[in-house]
This record gives C-alpha cells, sequence and structure tokens, in this order.
C-alpha cells in the first residue's frame, strides 16, 4: 500500500522532528536546566544539583538522548513545575477538548468546503461569485481575528452565546451552548481552506476530455461535476488538504484562545506567558506526530481510493 | 512523501496560499483540455486591478510612513478615544492615535513579511533548482528533505523557538524564511525538470557548456515567471504568521505591527471592554493586505497558463 | 465497405448542417474555426469530413452537439428531425446526446473518466437515459463489451490506464453504441493507432453501424480510411468545404486542386507534399483560401468562390472553385 521509500521517509521525519526537541532547549541561549525546567522557578542550590542530576545533564550528550528516547516511548514528557502535574496527563486533559472543538468541525469543513467549492468551480452565477468573496475574506483573515469579530458581535452586542469558553464543568447542553460559537468558527475556517482548493482543482478538471465525453453522453450540468468530475478533483488534492491540517489545528488554537476555552490553545498560552517550556515542548511534540499521522492517513486514503495507484 | 504527483505538464495549477508557509496549490497537471478555455475574462480582471491598487497604497503608507501619518505612533492623547473628528480612528488605551499606529505598523508588518518570504524564495527556488536541474541522488535527498520540512506544524514550531529566544522581530522573519520555502522548492523543481529537457537546453549541454552558464542563461529566466506569485503568497503567509505570534505575545514589543496591536488590544482589555476600534483596524489591514496578494497571485498564475496554453 | 448499398440520394437527410460558421475568441483574436458549412448525413449512410490536422473539421463534430467550450460561438442551423440542434437548450441537448447522437472522440484513453470503471462507463448511458438500475445497466455493458472483444472476465472490472488505445478506443465506440443512436460522429476515430488496429477498429466500428442502422459521419485526415469506410466525402480546407461528392468519384476524378494535391501525398500516388503551409485561421487568406498555395490559381480567385454543383453520375457533387 504505502512505498517502502515513503514508508522510510515517514520514519525519517517523525525521527528528525521528535530529536529536534530534544536539541532545541539544549541549543537555546541560557542554563540548559532553564531551558528544560521552565522559568521562574524558586529553586535551591541543593535542589538545582539534584534536579541536574535527575535530568541527566550531568551525563554525556549521547547518553541523555537515548534517555529522551526512552522516555519518548513510555510517554513520558517531562514535569511542569508550574502546573505541577506530568505534561502528558496535562496534554491528555486539554487535547479531549480540542479534539472536541476541532475534528467535527474539521469534518463538517471539509466535507461543506469541498461540495460549495467543487459547485462554485463548476459554474460562475452571481450568487457563487458572492459566496466566493465572503469565503475568500475569511480565508484571507487570520483565524483569531475572524473569531474576535464573531464573539464581540453576538456574544458582547447580541448576548446569543456566552464571552468565556466552557470549562469541564457543566451538562452537555451547557457545553454544546458554549461550544457553537467556536465551532462555527471553526468550521469557517476549515471550511474556507478548503473551498479555495476544491474551487481551483474543480476549475482545473472541469475543461478534461472526460468531462466533454461525459457530457457527449447526455449527462446534464450537476451530474457531471458529481459522477464524473469531483472524484477526479478530489483525488489530488486529499495529500493538500492533509499538509493544511497542521495550519487549521494551529487556527484551532487560536480560536481557543480568543474564546478562553480550556483546550491546548490555552495550555500553549498560558505556558507561553509563564515560560513553562516542558508544556511547549510536550504540546508541540503531540501537534506534529498528530500532524504526521494526518500525512500518513491521507497518503494511505490516497492509494487506497485512486485506482491508479492502487493497482501498481 | 506527500504524494503530490510532480507532473510535467505545461499547466501549472492556480496558486492558493496558506498560512502555514505551505502553499497548498504546488501541484501541476498535465494539460489535456481539447480547447484552452480561458475563464473568469473581465470580471476576474476588474478584481485584480482593485487587488493591485490595495497592495500599492499599502507599500506607499510603508514607505511614506511619517510623511502620511497625522502624529507619532508613541504620542500620548486621551485614552480610549471611540474614532471620531480629532483622531480618525480613536486612540488606545495609552491614547495613541490608531492611524499613526496602522501607518508605521505597516512598515513593520511589510518588513517582515517581505523579508521572510524574499529569503524563502531564495532557499526555496535553489533547492528545487538543484533538485530538479540534477535529478538523481541530489533529487532524492533534497525533495526527502522539502516533505519533512513540508510536515513540521510551522507555527508550532515557531511559537516554541520565539518562547525560547525572546525575539526581536528580525529573528521572526528569519525563523518564517527559514520554514516557508517548502512549496516553492517543489514547484520549481518540477519546472526546472521540464526545462532541462527542453533541445536547447539539451543540446547546450552536449556542447560542453557548464552548469553554472546554462542555469543562469537558461533556467532561471524561465523560473521568474513561476516563482514571482509564489513569492507574494510567501509574503501573505509571513504576515498571517507575524500576527498569529504576534498574537500571542511573542512579537517584538518595541516595535509595533499590526499584530502586535491586535495582541495590546486582546490582552489589556480592548476586547473585553468593547474598544472594537482598537483590534479591528489593524485585523482589517491584515486581512485586505492579504486579500490583494492573494488576488494578484492568482491573476499572475493565471496569467502564465494562458499565455501556456496557447503555445 | 458499403459499396453494396445504393447511392446515397436514396435515403432521406437525417442531418442538415446550414450555413453553420463557428469561431472561437481567444486573445490572440477571433479564429474563424469553420465557415458556411453546408452538409446533408443521410440515413444509414457514412459521410466522412476529410482535411488536414487544424481545418476546423473537429470543430463541426462539436458544434453540432453544442460540446464547444465558452468562447466558441456558433451560427447557423443543424435540423435533425425538424429541430435546430444549434438553438436547443442544454437540458433538450443532454436529452438528444447519447440516446440520438452519439460522439467518439479523438483521445480514447483521456476521454474515458480514469478512475471508474470500464463497464460503469459503457453503462452510464442506460442509468442516464433508460434509468435502468446500476447492475442491469452494467450487465448490458458487459455484454456490449463482449461484442468487441472485451467480454473477457478481466475487462469490464478494469480502469481506462489498464487497457491499451485501441481497447479504449472500443469501449468508447460501445458506450456511443449502447443505446443504438440514430447518428455517430466519430472524430478521429483512428489518430493515435497503428494502421492495422485503426483499420480493425473502424471494421468493427462500419459493423455495429450497420447493424442498429445508424448514419455515421467520420471526422479523420485518413483519406484512405475514409475512401474506405465511407458513401461520401467532404473535403474541408482552412474552415470551409471544397469539395464534396461520393468516395468513388472523390478519388477517381478529384476536382478542386486542394482534393487533387491531398490525393498526390498519398504514398502510392509518390507523397508530394503540398507546397506552403496552411494558413491562419485568424486571418485567412482573401478569396479562395488555397489561392496562396494552388497550382492553378487565375486572378479571379483572388475573390471567394461559391459552392456550386457540377455534373455527376451521383448527381451529388459539389465543389468550391472558379475552375468550374
Amino acid at each position: 500500500m504505502l512505498s517502502g521509500k515513503k514508508a522510510t521517509r515517514y520514519a525519517i521525519a517523525l525521527f528528525l522532528i521528535i530529536s529536534l526537541n530534544f536539541f532545541i532547549p539544549r541549543s537555546m541561549p541560557g542554563d540548559p536546566l532553564t531551558n528544560l525546567l521552565g522559568e521562574d522557578i524558586s529553586l535551591t542550590a541543593s535542589s538545582v544539583q539534584e534536579l541536574r542530576e535527575r535530568m541527566g545533564l550531568d551525563r554525556p550528550l549521547s547518553q541523555q538522548f537515548l534517555d529522551y528516547w526512552h522516555d519518548i516511548l513510555r510517554f513520558d514528557l517531562g514535569y511542569s513545575f508550574h502546573l505541577h502535574r506530568n505534561v502528558s496527563d496535562l496534554i491528555y486533559d486539554r487535547m479531549k477538548w480540542t479534539l472536541l472543538l476541532s475534528l467535527p468541525a474539521m469534518v463538517m469543513g471539509a466535507i461543506l468546503g469541498t461540495l460549495l467549492g467543487a459547485r462554485a468551480g463548476w459554474k460562475s452565477s452571481a450568487l457563487r461569485r458572492t459566496q466566493t468573496g465572503f469565503i475568500m475574506a475569511i480565508y484571507c483573515a487570520p483565524p483569531y481575528f475572524i473569531s474576535l469579530i464573531a464573539l464581540y458581535l453576538l456574544s458582547y452586542k447580541q448576548g446569543l452565546f456566552p464571552l468565556k469558553g466552557f470549562y469541564s464543568t457543566g451538562s452537555a447542553l451547557d457545553i454544546a451552548h458554549h461550544l457553537f460559537l467556536p465551532s462555527a468558527m471553526m468550521t469557517l475556517f476549515s471550511l474556507s481552506r478548503n473551498y479555495m482548493i476544491m474551487k481551483g482543482s474543480v476549475l482545473q478538471e472541469k475543461g478534461s476530455l472526460y468531462a466533454t465525453f461525459a457530457r457527449a453522453k447526455g449527462l446534464y450540468d450537476e451530474q457531471i461535476l458529481f459522477r464524473h468530475v469531483f472524484k477526479n478533483a478530489l483525488l489530488p488534492i486529499i495529500t493538500l488538504l492533509a499538509l493544511d491540517f497542521g495550519f487549521i489545528l494551529s487556527g484551532a488554537l487560536f480560536i481557543e484562545i480568543v474564546f478562553s476555552m480550556n483546550g491546548m490553545g490555552s495550555l500553549i498560552y498560558d505556558a507561553l506567558l509563564s515560560r513553562d517550556y516542558p508544556v511547549l515542548q510536550g504540546s508541540f511534540l503531540i501537534i506534529t506526530i498528530m500532524v504526521v499521522s494526518a500525512n500518513l492517513l491521507a497518503d494511505l486514503l490516497y492509494s487506497y481510493l485512486d485506482p491508479r495507484v492502487r493497482w501498481q | 512523501m506527500a504524494g503530490i504527483k510532480p507532473g510535467s505538464g505545461p499547466c501549472a495549477m492556480s496558486e492558493c496560499f496558506c498560512g502555514d508557509g505551505k502553499d497548498v496549490r504546488g501541484m501541476e497537471k498535465e494539460c489535456d483540455r481539447p480547447y484552452h478555455c480561458p475563464y473568469g475574462g473581465i470580471l476576474f480582471r476588474k478584481v485584480s486591478i482593485i487587488g493591485l491598487v490595495l497592495f500599492s497604497s499599502f507599500l506607499l503608507a510603508a514607505i511614506f510612513s511619517s510623511f502620511l501619518s497625522p502624529c507619532d505612533p508613541w504620542d500620548r492623547f486621551e485614552p480610549y478615544l471611540p474614532p471620531g473628528q480629532d483622531h480618525i480612528l480613536g486612540t488606545n488605551d495609552l491614547g495613541q492615535d490608531i492611524l499613526s499606529e496602522l501607518i508605521y505598523g505597516s512598515r513593520v508588518s511589510l518588513i517582515v513579511g517581505f523579508g521572510a518570504a524574499l529569503m524563502a524564495t531564495t532557499i526555496g527556488s535553489s533547492i528545487g533548482l538543484l533538485a530538479g536541474y540534477f535529478k538523481g541522488m541530489a533529487d532524492e535527498i533534497l525533495m526527502g528533505i522539502t516533505d519533512i520540512f513540508l510536515m513540521i506544524p510551522q507555527i508550532p514550531l515557531i511559537i516554541v523557538l520565539a518562547a525560547f529566544l525572546r525575539p526581536s522581530f528580525w529573528l521572526i522573519a528569519l525563523l518564517m524564511g527559514s520554514l516557508w520555502w517548502t512549496s516553492t522548492a517543489r514547484v520549481v523543481r518540477s519546472k526546472a525538470l521540464q526545462i532541462r529537457e527542453m533541445g536547447y537546453v539539451q543540446s547546450k549541454r552536449s556542447l560542453g557548456f557548464s552548469h553554472l552558464h546554462i542555469i543562469v542563461s537558461d533556467v532561471l529566466p524561465n523560473l521568474s515567471q513561476l516563482v514571482m506569485p509564489k513569492f507574494l503568497l510567501s509574503i501573505a503567509s509571513a504576515m498571517i504568521a507575524e500576527s498569529s505570534i504576534s498574537f500571542l505575545g511573542l512579537g517584538d514589543p518595541s516595535m509595533k505591527s499590526w499584530g502586535m496591536m491586535i495582541n495590546f488590544a486582546f490582552s489589556r482589555g480592548g476586547f473585553i471592554n468593547g474598544y472594537w476600534w482598537w483590534y479591528m483596524a489593524p485585523g482589517l489591514c491584515i486581512t485586505i493586505f492579504v486579500l490583494s496578494i492573494v488576488l494578484i497571485g492568482s491573476f499572475l498564475e493565471e496569467r502564465d497558463e494562458s499565455i501556456m496554453g496557447q503555445q | 465497405m458499403n459499396r453494396h448499398l445504393p447511392s446515397s440520394s436514396y435515403f432521406r437527410p437525417l442531418l442538415c448542417i446550414d450555413e453553420m460558421y463557428v469561431s472561437f475568441d481567444t486573445s490572440l483574436g477571433r479564429v474563424k474555426a469553420a465557415q458556411n458549412i453546408c452538409l446533408e448525413l443521410h440515413e444509414r449512410e457514412t459521410l466522412a469530413i476529410v482535411g488536414e490536422t487544424g481545418c476546423g473539421k473537429s470543430v463541426i463534430a462539436s458544434a453540432i452537439l453544442q460540446l464547444l467550450p465558452s468562447n466558441a460561438s456558433v451560427k447557423g442551423k443543424a435540423i435533425f428531425l425538424g429541430r435546430d440542434l444549434l438553438s436547443l437548450g442544454e437540458r433538450e441537448m443532454a436529452d438528444i446526446r447519447g440516446q440520438e447522437i452519439a460522439i467518439i472522440f479523438q483521445n480514447p484513453s483521456l476521454s474515458l473518466n480514469p478512475i471508474m470503471k470500464v463497464a460503469e462507463q459503457v453503462a452510464e448511458p442506460l442509468q442516464i437515459h433508460r434509468r435502468l438500475p446500476r447492475h442491469r445497466a452494467i450487465s448490458k455493458a458487459e455484454d456490449m463489451l463482449s461484442r468487441f472483444k472485451l467480454g473477457d472476465k478481466a475487462s469490464p472490472v478494469m480502469y481506462p490506464f489498464q487497457l491499451s488505445g485501441g481497447m479504449n478506443q472500443r469501449v468508447m465506440i460501445a458506450t456511443s453504441m449502447i443505446l443504438s443512436p440514430k447518428i455517430l460522429i466519430a472524430d478521429e476515430p483512428s489518430k493515435g493507432l497503428d494502421q492495422s488496429l485503426a483499420r480493425q477498429v473502424m471494421k468493427e466500428l462500419a459493423g455495429i453501424k450497420d447493424e442498429i442502422g445508424a448514419s455515421l459521419l467520420l471526422i479523420t485526415h485518413d483519406l484512405l480510411l475514409a475512401k474506405e469506410v465511407s458513401d461520401r466525402i467532404a473535403v474541408m480546407y482552412c474552415g470551409e468545404i471544397v469539395e464534396a461528392g461520393s468516395s468513388a468519384e472523390i478519388f477517381d476524378e478529384p476536382l478542386h486542386p486542394y482534393t487533387k494535391a491531398l490525393l498526390n501525398c498519398l504514398p502510392e500516388m509518390g507523397f508530394k507534399p503540398i507546397p506552403g503551409s496552411s494558413p491562419s485561421m485568424i486571418d485567412p487568406p482573401e478569396g479562395c483560401r488555397f489561392y496562396p498555395r494552388c497550382r492553378e490559381r487565375l486572378d479571379r480567385c483572388l475573390l471567394s468562390p461559391k459552392m456550386i454543383k457540377v455534373e455527376s453520375d451521383d448527381g451529388d457533387r459539389e465543389v468550391r472553385c472558379w475552375l468550374y
């Protein structure tokens, strides 16, 4: 399914990215101990020495590297001295909420975006041009800015939705009420990206000869789009959409910050304010692994869906 | 790795910028149309002229900031003034004139954007050129590296690095420039692959011209049309990213970029108190500027495509 | 191939193209791809339009079915069973396409959907026009494919990229013929296939055409192919029809200097190329389009010649030349 060459590249990518995480705190200016633990932590001289030993900073770099990998494979991402918890536990707690916000929204955005984008690329009309203009504006705006506007207009002015995001308590209805606006923003954000990509792909694809032949067979208008052009236009962009996953997920982080939601975004934001490096690094690592996995999945999906690849 | 087929056809696909620096349309496709069919037409042209006008006015604002802005962006007047007669776009919490901040901010934002884009385009073109022109092992290795870079979620990486480095805004531009080059490399590579197979390049090679001579006199000139829209879209990506990083408070506090303005408005209570003019103006500036770039960029690509379609 | 049939004038005209003009607006100017085209296609006959690549013959095929891109403008009439095809709306056109008039394109491998199984593509007209359920349409499609020696278990579940150009061409023919249309338009069916394969495919095409009693409008640059299969031939040069008549007469006694020159290009006639090059379709020559390359030109050839009827055994002989 996945060629050996590709699999190797994925393995190398993962190895390099995780290793990068090892080298960043050790190569940055400042004391590696501070870089590993985070700043503004008051420690006595003896505990500094003890921690230095516990972190293995007195050992040679190669040994540290092996230890690091050993920890990674046991899902040990270090300890946050600010939050007094294991980083992996923290991320596990927060990631749930981020995924709750972003996954359904991304799926919705992908479906609506490709459908609307395909139709906009297929045939132009005044309505579709207006729609494209609107979506293009969203596409060009930073996601947190769109969220700020929506939050100001709908929550602050109209009071339709709560100003602050949800926390892990509360009934399902309450969570839904809190989740609606950020999810809508996230959907819109993901939709705008899928829309623009799909529109371009259909524009390209609709001029091909097989589409004309489908018309010559007697297919009418959007029958041609949905029976023939759609899948052909979608296939080559599956992997592109997956590459976009990292950006859309980053967008989710910003939307969470604007809506003060209790997910990865706020975790990272707070970690930034307190320079809680272990949390930052752990988050980066997990996000990267998610993005690489999404790409891998997209690659597999592509080779499954495209008979030209499947039969090779 | 990402499964994008580096096609060899003459029709480059139209571009989509991506705020993550990975332009989503780095792919090319065989041109198999029975007849070339130009779409868009007059409306499309009109829209891209609007893009050009917007783009140049931002550029002028950045160049002539000191002439255009009504006052010094650091001068203090009455705080929290809504848009009105004295201060067209109002003032912020320190009483600074928002219009002046915006005009000076355009300089910072544009320098970061242009700097990062210039660097990204240079790196991307060089890597793509080497990979495409020399093929073989060089191609394998360089494209392998490109694919890996393509998958790193760049905004989170910049956040981590910026957190360690307490960055100046030059550093942010540098970081983005060194990450943003991947899609340019891919597109340039496939074009270079095409060019090296062309008759006149082949014959020059068999006549013993040096690689450097061929690259400079034959390959590079043919790449400029392709690289220009990529460069523009890299500016857009870099500006979105810069504003995002600034929004997190990781920007350079001594430099007022548009992103920093939004960050101040958000973190210093401008949002929660309903001072919409504080963050709305810089946000709109970013959006409109990026929009103008996308419009111009897609026009350039469209034009290339129609020129190629008629060959 | 159809020599045993009586002369074409025995049959009623099925499609009547009257003063058709096709042009394309491009950024380089207006391309006048077809000018003043008048043709009649009779029931059950095979009419070939021959001419060099780029003379506008394929444009006629696509124009009849309104398949041209949006930058094309088409004027004139194409009367099919009392209706003018060129003035029909897209919805009515869709009902005619594939059902009454089918077309096959010159590039079979690109004309088929690359990611759809061959049998499903052949079955599609049945689903669209006859509203047959999927499985029944597909089993009919497989029957049809087996007529073209593509029935061996493997082929119907295959994709176009797994088949050769010749096989894809047969798939396209099967798709076009599955609803027994009254007219089949074949646009360069032999292009890209080698000589013997082209003959083979053409033979199968002609066979099935006779069986369902369809008329065939064959568009080709291959004179010999046209001679073998067609009842009548129209010769096209630079967007105009310069000569029309029965195949036998055109070959035995060509009238137009271009037709003569074209026949001289054939290997058995000595491979003599036509001097000069094809004129621009944006800015065609004044008067007779062939004037700059013609060996027999006269002064009055700088005025546009009209299509005139010429006496012949078969009756229908026409030529656009001042010599007659």
